[in-house]
């Protein structure tokens, strides 16, 4: 499966309070460093595993672990229709 | 910086 921004919802940086946010039409949600490191790594091609093992090389993590928060966190923005997943 | 479980917080 392959993580896409609709339309409408991009990465946004506040500049006034210096924090990442993704923002969909009228909705925010707070990005803390991780989950701006995943969205930074969605680029409409990569699949989810390989934004896996990219993330686990740059926080040399096990890719087991970061597997399973990446897919869960994943998940849990295309349940709000911030993401769409695309086979 | 480590990695540590994302949390996603929608504001209000």
């Amino acid at each position: 499966m392959t993580p896409v921004l609709p339309r409408g919802v991009r990465l946004h940086h506040d500049r006034v309070r210096d924090r990442w946010v993704l923002l969909a039409p009228e909705r925010v949600i707070d990005l803390d460093p991780i989950g701006h490191a995943i969205l930074s790594e969605i680029d409409g091609a990569s699949a989810v595993g390989e934004i896996t093992d990219r993330l686990a090389v740059k926080y040399d993590a096990p890719v087991e672990q970061i597997g399973g928060d990446v897919r869960e966190y994943l998940a849990g923005l295309a349940d709000r229709r911030f993401l769409d997943m695309v086979p | 910086m480590a990695w540590t479980k994302p949390i996603i917080r929608e504001l209000e």
